[in-house]
């Protein structure tokens, strides 16, 4: 009996396998997850083709061609042509890439600004945390589709940048508040008082210590705001208030729809953008709930 | 509780005053006269709209404008509606029935598929019926609610032709009949079963996941060891715990119970409060966009109000202070 040998003859095991990192683990049980893993393939498939779609198809997305109005799935047009004699499938492709780079370059924005100010105010707290807190409360009170749709009515013509800067300015509160909250737990820590303590400046103990633990939190929130960006963008495209009409997007695709006509008669027209919006969505969901799961030190799956 | 609630009120109030400088910003941006449409905009001749910009007090200081409009609201002037000839609140008036008919039966949808299969599935979890409310979460988040009515006025009204696909009356139809409510139900059915099973699945989720935890606590053991029968278990014990954090949703409920249906009214052509906006604003009359905005603002502020106070209601561990 001798606590002190034994404790020795452990250690050195130890010491030559390091333990896998937190984000080797993540990756390991994402990498186990037939759905999650089948969600981002197709996710990627589509955002590539969607991207390359100028040496996939040869037709123009946007030329109004009179001789084939709304005709029917044939050889020609794979899934046929739409209310201005256009191909469906070229401008599904060329849709796919306006839909997918909103929905991307709003959830980037996003999530940058509601990190930065959710880190800042949890971080320093205080007045700077109620001034930034009542802020964002604020920001979250406009009811965030009417403000969209108004903006863009006082600002025509002002195209897809002007939509991604108003989603963006409207749309950071969730984060910011999540990020805060978490940031508000994380801060307790010791080795955060560590930092503190030996004269780290705040810029770098956020930067380097807090943002890093609570990054995971802010990944899987950028998955469901992905998704959510996404359905915007098409819903008020679908409703005509959103991408400018001449250019091709999802939402736009399926605006046709509001005529009587092409929605009892024309299915194609809609259906073909409406499923691969809704199978978008799907993926984007489950790779979101497979990295909730990796990054969840609790479930084993 | 009665010094929380107030001091949440007073809190309310400052930004109650910054909406409105928002919102009335706004309106000034917008072309031609949002604030209180009186100006027809058809008519363009330099002299007229000059003159009726002096009439108006346009020309005022802005602060004073500001003051004199915010002095008409509260006196419930909203200005007036030029495409329909008259005021904006007697127009809003006649459409709000229409939409609070159609979310709160989609209210109603929500909540009971959600407890039935939130309650289902939480007392089964991982077996065949729990996958299947699974999968139709999955779809309910997934499925676009515009592509969503789509697809149901394309299956339910025209192909099968159940319900109507438009409008929220029929034609030649009396009022205060028993054929009226009739008719009114019928076109109102399928935009609330759209809207209502939708926003399901969250509600679903979160029930099934709550009473999964709760299963595991030490009460529900005590109870199980009393040899309290399990239905009693789940139906009693475990559900009263787990309908509080849904109570705190119905906060935003209501705050979403105008502004949550624009889409959907839309598709519908239902003829509410959103499906007003959206109209309004392609006809350009935007005094009424500007008080539908304000008034869906306020709507969201007040569910909040709601959510928070609730939260407390029901949870006496909450200290609110």
């Amino acid at each position: 009996m001798d606590p002190v040998v034994e404790h020795n003859t452990t250690k050195i095991p130890l010491n030559h396998q390091k333990s896998p990192s937190p984000w080797v683990i993540a990756r390991r049980k994402f990498l186990k997850n037939k759905i999650a893993m089948i969600a981002l393939v197709f996710l990627v498939f589509i955002t590539v083709i969607s991207f390359l779609a100028p040496y996939i198809t040869t037709e123009d997305p946007a030329k109004v061609n009179i001789a084939k109005l709304m005709k029917a799935p044939s050889a020609d047009n794979w899934l046929g042509t739409d209310n201005g004699g256009r191909d469906i499938f070229t401008r599904l492709l060329y849709g796919g890439r306006v839909s997918l780079t909103i929905g991307f370059i709003a959830t980037l924005n996003i999530t940058i600004i509601g990190t930065l100010i959710g880190a800042v105010a949890g971080y320093f707290g205080g007045k700077v945390d109620a001034w930034l807190m009542r802020f964002t409360d604020f920001i979250m009170v406009f009811p965030f589709l009417i403000f969209v749709i108004v903006l863009n009515a006082i600002f025509p013509k002002s195209g897809i940048s002007a939509l991604i800067f108003v989603i963006s300015v409207l749309g950071w509160g969730g984060v910011a508040r999540l990020v805060r909250s978490k940031v508000l737990s994380e801060k307790e820590n010791d080795y955060i008082a560590a930092a503190i303590s030996i004269g780290t400046p705040a810029s770098k103990v956020i930067y380097k210590h807090l943002l890093p633990n609570v990054i995971s939190t802010v990944i899987v929130q950028a998955t469901i705001l992905l998704a959510s960006m996404i359905v915007f963008e098409t819903g008020i495209s679908f409703l005509g208030f959103g991408v400018p009409q001449t250019i091709p997007s999802w939402g736009n695709m399926i605006s046709p729809a509001r005529n009587p006509n092409v929605i009892q008669f024309k299915p194609w027209i809609w259906m073909p953008p409406g499923i691969v919006l809704t199978l978008t969505i799907l993926s984007v969901n489950f790779v979101g709930e497979g990295l909730k799961d990796a990054f969840n030190p609790k479930s084993n799956r | 509780m009665l010094t929380y609630t107030l001091r949440r009120i007073a809190v309310m109030i400052p930004i109650m005053i910054l909406l409105s400088m928002v919102v009335f910003s706004l309106a000034k941006m917008m072309p031609g006269d949002a604030l209180s449409g009186r100006i027809d905009p058809t008519n363009s001749s330099p002299e007229y709209i000059s003159a009726m910009k002096e009439k108006l007090g346009y020309n005022d200081p802005v602060h004073i404008q500001y003051l004199r409009w915010m002095n008409d609201i509260l006196h419930g002037d909203f200005g007036n509606s030029f495409i329909h000839k008259m005021p904006v609140s007697q127009l809003i008036g006649l459409r709000v029935y229409n939409t609070l008919f159609l979310t709160l039966l989609a209210l109603f949808f929500t909540y009971i598929f959600a407890f039935i299969m939130g309650m289902y599935a939480g007392k089964h979890p991982y077996t065949l019926g729990d996958n299947m409310i699974a999968t139709y979460n999955y779809l309910g988040f997934a499925l676009p609610s515009f592509f969503a009515g789509l697809m149901a006025i394309y299956l339910f009204a025209l192909k099968l032709q159940w319900v109507p696909a438009s409008g929220s009356i029929g034609t030649g139809v009396d009022v205060n009949t028993i054929a009226f409510y009739v008719s009114k139900l019928k076109h109102t059915i399928l935009p609330a079963l759209v809207l209502g099973m939708l926003s399901t699945a969250g509600y679903t989720q979160f029930l099934r996941n709550d009473i999964i935890e709760s299963s595991r606590k030490d009460y529900v053991r005590t109870a199980r060891a009393k040899g309290t029968s399990e239905s009693i278990i789940y139906n009693k014990h475990i559900l009263r715990n787990s309908i509080i954090p849904i109570v705190t949703f119905l906060g935003f409920d209501i705050g979403g119970l105008l502004g949550g249906a624009v889409i959907t009214e839309t598709i519908f052509t239902y003829p509410g409060i959103g499906s007003l906006f959206i109209d309004s604003l392609t006809n350009r009359d935007y005094s009424v966009v500007m008080t539908i905005t304000m008034m869906l603002s306020i709507m969201t502020l007040i569910g909040n109000l709601i959510a928070d106070l609730l939260y407390g209601v029901v949870d006496p561990r909450i200290r609110l202070d």
